[in-house]
C-alpha cells in the first residue's frame, strides 16, 4: 500500500529525510519512532502530497508521490491528522466535518451518515453543534481524528495523535486506533510514545533522519538489547554465583537473594544455567525472564546512531586536516 | 478549477466571518452610516445646483475608498487567521488546489463588503435623489458615471485590496500586522480621489472607463502575484 524507495528531502543544506526505504503492507499499522527533528513529519507530508521530495520515489495507494497529475487523487485517498489540531474555533463539530466532507466530494447522504457515526464513536455526538472553541484538548484531538476519516481513506497518516493529551484522553484515542487497526486500514503513525507504538503497531521503524531499524516491537527489542534471567534462591552463596557466571560467561548481578544473569537466548541458555545453579547447591524458588523494553532498544539504537555520526564527523575532520 | 471546492471554502470563511460580532457590525453600520451622514449633509446644506453633481460624485468616491479597506482587512484575517490557528495544513491536505483555496478565500473577503457597500450606495443614491431633486430639477441618480463607479471601479478596487492583502499575508504571521499592511490597499482609491480634487482627473464616463481598464490590469497582475505567493510547500515549510 505504501512503497518508499530511497526517499530524501533537503531544506537548503539541511537534510530532513535521508534515503528512506520502507514498505508498508495493506492493513498494516506502522509506527515511526524518533526524536523531534528526526524527519517523521516531513516524511508524512511528502507521502500525503503536501510537500515535494528532493530525490527517491514513493507510491501511496497506487499513486506516485510528487506527480502533479495524481496529486489531487493522492490527497483524496489519504487521511491526515497533523500534529497541530488546526480546527476552526468558530465552527461546530458538525460544520467542521461537513466542510471537509464537501472538499473530499463525499455525497450529502454519506456525509451525514459518516458525521453521525464518527462523532458517536468518538463520543462527540452530544456536543455536535457546539463551537470547537468550547472543546477540551482531548475533544479537539478526537475531532481531528474524525476529520481524517471523513473521506473513509484506505491510508491514514497520524502525526503524534496523543501528544499533549492527559492519560484519559490518550486512552480514548489509543482505543480508537486499535479499532481502526481492526478495520484493516493502512496506518502510518508518528509517535514518540513508545508504549503506544508497542500496543498499536504491527511494526515499528526507528528514525533519525534515516531509518535505523525496522521490525515488530518484539523483534526490535531482541536486536539491540540483551535478555536476562532472574533467579530467586533460598540463599545466595559464592559457589552459586560462580556457577552461574561460569555457565553464562557473563557478569552476574546479585540483589538480596536474587541473581540476575544476562542471556543471549533464554530458551537455549536457561536450562544449562538452572542445572549449574542446582549442581552448586542452589535452592531455586523462582525463575523469571527479563525482556528488554522498546524504550531501552530505542535509546540504545539512537545512541549508537549518534556515536556513528560523531565518529564519521571526526574522521572527516581528520581527513580534512 | 473545481467550483464546488471554491464555493465550499468561501461558504466556510463566510460562516466564520459572520460569527464575529464586530464584523457584522462593521458590515452594516459603516455603509449605512455613511449613506445617512452624506444624505443629512445634503439635506442641511445649501449647495448650489452647479456644485451638487461634483459633491454627489465625491460622496460616491468615499464609498469606493471604503470598499477597498474592509475586504483587505477581511482577507488579511482570513489568511493569517489560518496561519495562527494552524488550520492550513489540514486544508491543504484535501484535494482542493492552491488556486481553489485562494479564490474561495478571496470571494469570501470580497463579497460581503461589496454587497454592503452596494446597499449603502443604493441608500445614498435614493436619499440624495429625494433631497436634491428640488434643487436640480431632475433625478441625478442613476447615471452612467455612478454605474461605472458602483459596478466597475469599486469591485476592481476591492479585488485589488484582497489580492494585495494576500500578498502581504504571505510575509507576516500576525493578523494585526497583516491588516495594517492590507490597509495600504486603500491608497489607489485615495489617489483617485485626490486626482479628481486637484483636477488631474476629470470625472466623466470616459475617464472612469479608462480608470477601470488600468485597475483591471493591476488586479490581474496582483492576482497572479498572489497566486504565485500562495504555494502549499512554502506555506507549510516557511509560514508555520
Amino acid at each position: 500500500m505504501i512503497e518508499i524507495q530511497n526517499l530524501s528531502r533537503k531544506f537548503g543544506n539541511f537534510t530532513a529525510v535521508d534515503g528512506l526505504t520502507l514498505t508498508i503492507a495493506e492493513g498494516e499499522v506502522f509506527g515511526l519512532l524518533g526524536p523531534n527533528g528526526a524527519g517523521k513529519t516531513t516524511t508524512i507530508r511528502m507521502l500525503a502530497g503536501l510537500i515535494g521530495k528532493t530525490s527517491g520515489d514513493a507510491w501511496v495507494a497506487g499513486c506516485r508521490v510528487g506527480d502533479q497529475d495524481t496529486a489531487r487523487k493522492l490527497r483524496g485517498l489519504v487521511g491526515l491528522m497533523p500534529e497541530e489540531a488546526g480546527l476552526y474555533p468558530d465552527l461546530s463539530a458538525v460544520r467542521t466535518l461537513d466542510f471537509y466532507g464537501r472538499l473530499y466530494h463525499v455525497n450529502a447522504g454519506e456525509r451525514a451518515e459518516r458525521i453521525e457515526r464518527l462523532l458517536t464513536m468518538l463520543e462527540l455526538w452530544d456536543r455536535r453543534n457546539d463551537r470547537v472553541r468550547t472543546f477540551s484538548k482531548g475533544m479537539k484531538q478526537r475531532l481531528t481524528i474524525a476529520r481524517a476519516l471523513i473521506n473513509d481513506p484506505p491510508v491514514l497518516f497520524l502525526d503524534e495523535p496523543t501528544a499533549n493529551l492527559d492519560p484519559e484522553g490518550a486512552k480514548v484515542v489509543r482505543d480508537f486506533l486499535l479499532q481502526l487497526r481492526s478495520e484493516k486500514r493502512t496506518i502510518l503513525l508518528n509517535t514518540h510514545q513508545l508504549a503506544e507504538a508497542e500496543r498499536v503497531c504491527d511494526r515499528v521503524g526507528i528514525m533519525h533522519t534515516k531509518l535505523i531499524a525496522v521490525g515488530t516491537p518484539d523483534a526490535l527489542r531482541g536486536t539491540a538489547s540483551e535478555h536476562a534471567t532472574a533467579v530467586q534462591l533460598a540463599v545466595v552463596t559464592d559457589a552459586v554465583v560462580a556457577a552461574a557466571r561460569d555457565a553464562s560467561r557473563a557478569d552476574v548481578a546479585v540483589s538480596g537473594n536474587t541473581i540476575t544473569i544476562p542471556v543471549a537466548k533464554p530458551e537455549r541458555d536457561n536450562p544449562g544455567l538452572v542445572k549449574a545453579i542446582v549442581a552448586a547447591g542452589g535452592e531455586i524458588q523462582f525463575v523469571s525472564g527479563i525482556a528488554p523494553t522498546l524504550e531501552e532498544t530505542y535509546l540504545k539504537l539512537l545512541g549508537d546512531e549518534k556515536h556513528d555520526k560523531h565518529d564519521k564527523h571526526e574522521k572527516l575532520e581528520k581527513n580534512a586536516r | 478549477m473545481n467550483w464546488q471546492n471554491v464555493a465550499t471554502i468561501a461558504r466556510k470563511d463566510l460562516t466564520i466571518m459572520m460569527a464575529r460580532r464586530g464584523m457584522r457590525i462593521a458590515l452594516v453600520t459603516l455603509p449605512l452610516g455613511m449613506a445617512i451622514l452624506f444624505s443629512q449633509i445634503l439635506a442641511h446644506s445649501s449647495i448650489s445646483a452647479e456644485a451638487l453633481p461634483k459633491t454627489l460624485n465625491a460622496f460616491l468616491f468615499f464609498f469606493m475608498i471604503y470598499s477597498g479597506a474592509l475586504p483587505a482587512s477581511i482577507a488579511a484575517y482570513s489568511m493569517v487567521g489560518e496561519k495562527v490557528e494552524r488550520s492550513l495544513e489540514p486544508l491543504l491536505a484535501t484535494p482542493a488546489t492552491d488556486g481553489e483555496i485562494l479564490l474561495g478565500k478571496g470571494l469570501a473577503a470580497l463579497l460581503p463588503p461589496l454587497l454592503a457597500m452596494w446597499a449603502g450606495m443604493a441608500v445614498l443614491m435614493g436619499a440624495a435623489d429625494a433631497v436634491t431633486r428640488g434643487t436640480l430639477g431632475y433625478l441625478y441618480f442613476p447615471n452612467w458615471m455612478a454605474a461605472l463607479t458602483v459596478f466597475g471601479v469599486a469591485p476592481l478596487l476591492a479585488s485589488m485590496a484582497v489580492a494585495f492583502s494576500v500578498l502581504c499575508s504571505a510575509r507576516v504571521s500576525e493578523v494585526r500586522t497583516a491588516q495594517q499592511l492590507g490597509s495600504l490597499a486603500a491608497i489607489p482609491g485615495l489617489v483617485l480621489y485626490i486626482a479628481t480634487l486637484t483636477g488631474a482627473l476629470t470625472l466623466d464616463v470616459a475617464s472612469l472607463a479608462a480608470v477601470c481598464g488600468v485597475l483591471a490590469v493591476g488586479d490581474l497582475a496582483l492576482g497572479l502575484a498572489a497566486r504565485a505567493a500562495f504555494h502549499r510547500e512554502d506555506i507549510l515549510t516557511r509560514w508555520a
